[in-house]
């Protein structure tokens, strides 16, 4: 190919220059001008799109991009009136910014940039605003993902993202949100508020689930790159961040192996450990060590701890589930919700065997939250099937299999329904007599 | 032997296309489309291209009185680039006008034979040709 030989664009580099360029943007437009700050980077790519394949890209494609937005911008500045007050120092500003963005910016730029990534952070991560405007705004602005995109990650349509933008956008003009870094008490709680959103499009991207996987691998990457961007930052630079940011990584090291080439789901005992990111988990326990300067325990240092507890363990029999079952203890004190407390009864099954996983399983149940959820039938189905109870496990695999649409899980769960069928044939323990028990 | 070859120019039109990608399908495109390109640069099937800038004038009338802005800055029919191709015939030129990156953003592809010079003269020549003469007719 001839295209080979010639300098390539470094991957999600539009992406990513894009988010970078928003920010900046933004600083100098207004936050209430968020929609103009996108605009501008818009056609900043557009005009690339338009020239590149014919003249060849250019050496520094980031730094070419940053000085078309500027022109623009500056464009912009002289047009619109609103400006005319402000426009000697935003002039003076704009001709400041380095032209050479990729290699040549000095510290002090740099460190204004990432100030402004934090800005827009908290802006649009703004607890007043609806947390699904959140999600999408953080993945427009700061992750510089179309729309399109954005509707193939929460599995809805163009128009309604759309509609979602428009409204975010308009909630901040109308409430006057800051486009500042908090500071003081407020801090802590509006640093909630990020990371409640940054944990969202992690797991948006986690979920075993059907859509586009090149989406949801995209959303991992780009929550460990935003949580990333919050710890180096001294605002963002928490117990708590870290412990997200920890908790990400060793996930994200997992997440390749959790299906084989066809997309058929893994279990964690079936994975291959050799092929889990190690630099990722390296990463991982940097920042688990991190997370524990602080004296408050979050559900994020527990989960981290959890998966801590996977990537530590060189296969699965040596897991040390007694640590996992006494972490999630703690964490039905901290988050009681019957999901965590169904997580809870696998790690019980495995210390305490799987009749107590089945009476820790039976107390959920009692409570009645999670009758029509699926991987509750799905646990019971293992639990049963490791007491040998093959015809019992089989009607659990049969109603899990009856409350999930994902592909993915139907075949995982078909598979795991025959194979009881088939056992309980040659099984000598009569069903009837179980039941009874 | 040489292979006979003809001219074709491949216009590409449609410049509203490109406002509603996102930045990373903007990037595929721009790799996609220079690597088109420079494969067939490398084939020798392509001598040239260019974009051209969305903003001109269209001047008109008699003695170019009207000078107006134009084309309009987004539209569908606008050509924003073309390719000059050297390939055996239009079903060769077609068939590199398939492979443009941009059809599936709603780019169009006009592909059009570069005329030969003088019609008059190629119609003498194969009224030569046809007479058997073999000689070639100068302008």
């Amino acid at each position: 190919m001839a295209g080979s030989e010639v300098a390539r664009l470094t991957e999600h580099l539009f992406r990513e220059q894009a988010g970078r360029l928003v920010s900046v943007l933004t600083g100098i437009f207004g936050i209430d001008r968020l929609q103009l700050a996108e605009d501008v980077v818009q056609e900043a790519m557009v005009r690339a799109l338009r020239t590149w394949p014919f003249r060849g890209i250019p050496e520094n494609p980031a730094g070419w991009l940053t000085q078309t937005a500027k022109n623009l911008a500056l464009d912009v500045i002289r047009r619109e009136k609103v400006f005319e007050s402000k426009q000697p120092q935003i002039v003076a500003w704009l001709e400041q910014w380095p032209n050479e963005s990729a290699t040549g910016e000095s510290p002090a730029f740099e460190n204004e940039l990432r100030d402004g990534r934090l800005r827009l952070m908290f802006a649009c991560c703004h607890p007043l605003l609806p947390q699904e405007a959140q999600s999408a705004l953080a993945l427009k602005t700061l992750c510089g993902f179309g729309t399109e995109e954005i509707a193939k990650a929460f599995l809805t349509t163009e128009a309604a993202v759309s509609k979602r933008l428009t409204r975010a956008r308009q909630r901040i003009r109308e409430l006057a949100i800051p486009f500042a870094i908090p500071a003081g008490e407020e801090l802590g709680r509006r640093l909630e508020s990020v990371l409640q959103v940054v944990y969202l499009l992690f797991n948006e991207g986690y979920k075993a689930s059907t859509g586009d996987h090149l989406i949801r691998e995209d959303l991992c990457r780009e929550a460990i790159r935003l949580g990333t961007l919050l710890a180096e930052h001294p605002a963002g630079n928490q117990p708590q961040t870290h412990a997200l940011l920890a908790l990400m990584l060793f996930n994200g090291a997992r997440l390749d192996e959790r299906t084989d080439a066809e997309g058929n789901i893994l279990r964690l005992e079936e994975q291959d450990r050799a092929k889990w990111d190690r630099a990722l988990i390296g990463r991982g326990m940097f920042h688990l060590h991190k997370s524990a300067e602080g004296n408050r325990v979050s559900a994020y240092h527990l989960q981290a701890a959890i998966a801590a507890c996977h990537c530590a363990a060189t296969d699965y029999n040596s897991t040390d589930w007694s640590r996992i079952l006494s972490l999630y203890d703690r964490l039905l004190e901290v988050e009681p919700s019957p999901v965590v407390a169904l997580n809870r009864a696998v790690a019980v099954a495995k210390v305490h065997g799987p009749k107590a996983g089945i009476k820790a399983v039976e107390a959920i149940r009692r409570a009645d939250h999670l009758r029509s959820y699926h991987l509750l039938h799905a646990v019971l189905g293992e639990f049963e099937r490791a007491l040998g109870h093959f015809e019992i496990a089989a009607t659990h695999f049969k109603q899990a299999l009856k409350l999930t649409g994902l592909t993915s899980e139907q075949n995982f769960l078909l598979h795991r329904m025959r194979d009881c069928e088939e056992m309980s044939l040659t099984s000598t323990v009569p069903a009837r007599q179980i039941i009874a028990r | 032997m040489s292979t006979k070859t003809s001219d074709y120019l491949l216009l590409f039109r449609g410049n509203d296309w490109s406002a509603h990608l996102s930045p990373e399908e903007v990037q595929r495109v721009v790799s996609d489309w220079y690597d088109w390109f420079e494969g067939l640069k490398a084939e020798g099937k392509c001598i040239g291209g260019h974009p051209l800038e969305d903003e001109g004038k269209i001047v008109s009338g008699p003695k170019g009185r009207t000078v107006a802005d134009g084309p309009f800055a987004e539209s569908k029919e606008a050509i924003g680039g073309y390719f000059h191709l050297q390939v055996a015939d239009m079903e060769e030129a077609i068939s590199v006008a398939q492979k443009c990156p941009g059809l599936d953003y709603g780019v169009t592809v006009e592909v059009r034979p570069v005329a030969e010079l003088c019609e008059a003269k190629r119609r003498a020549e194969e009224a030569l040709a046809r007479a058997g003469q073999g000689a070639t007719v100068t302008a």
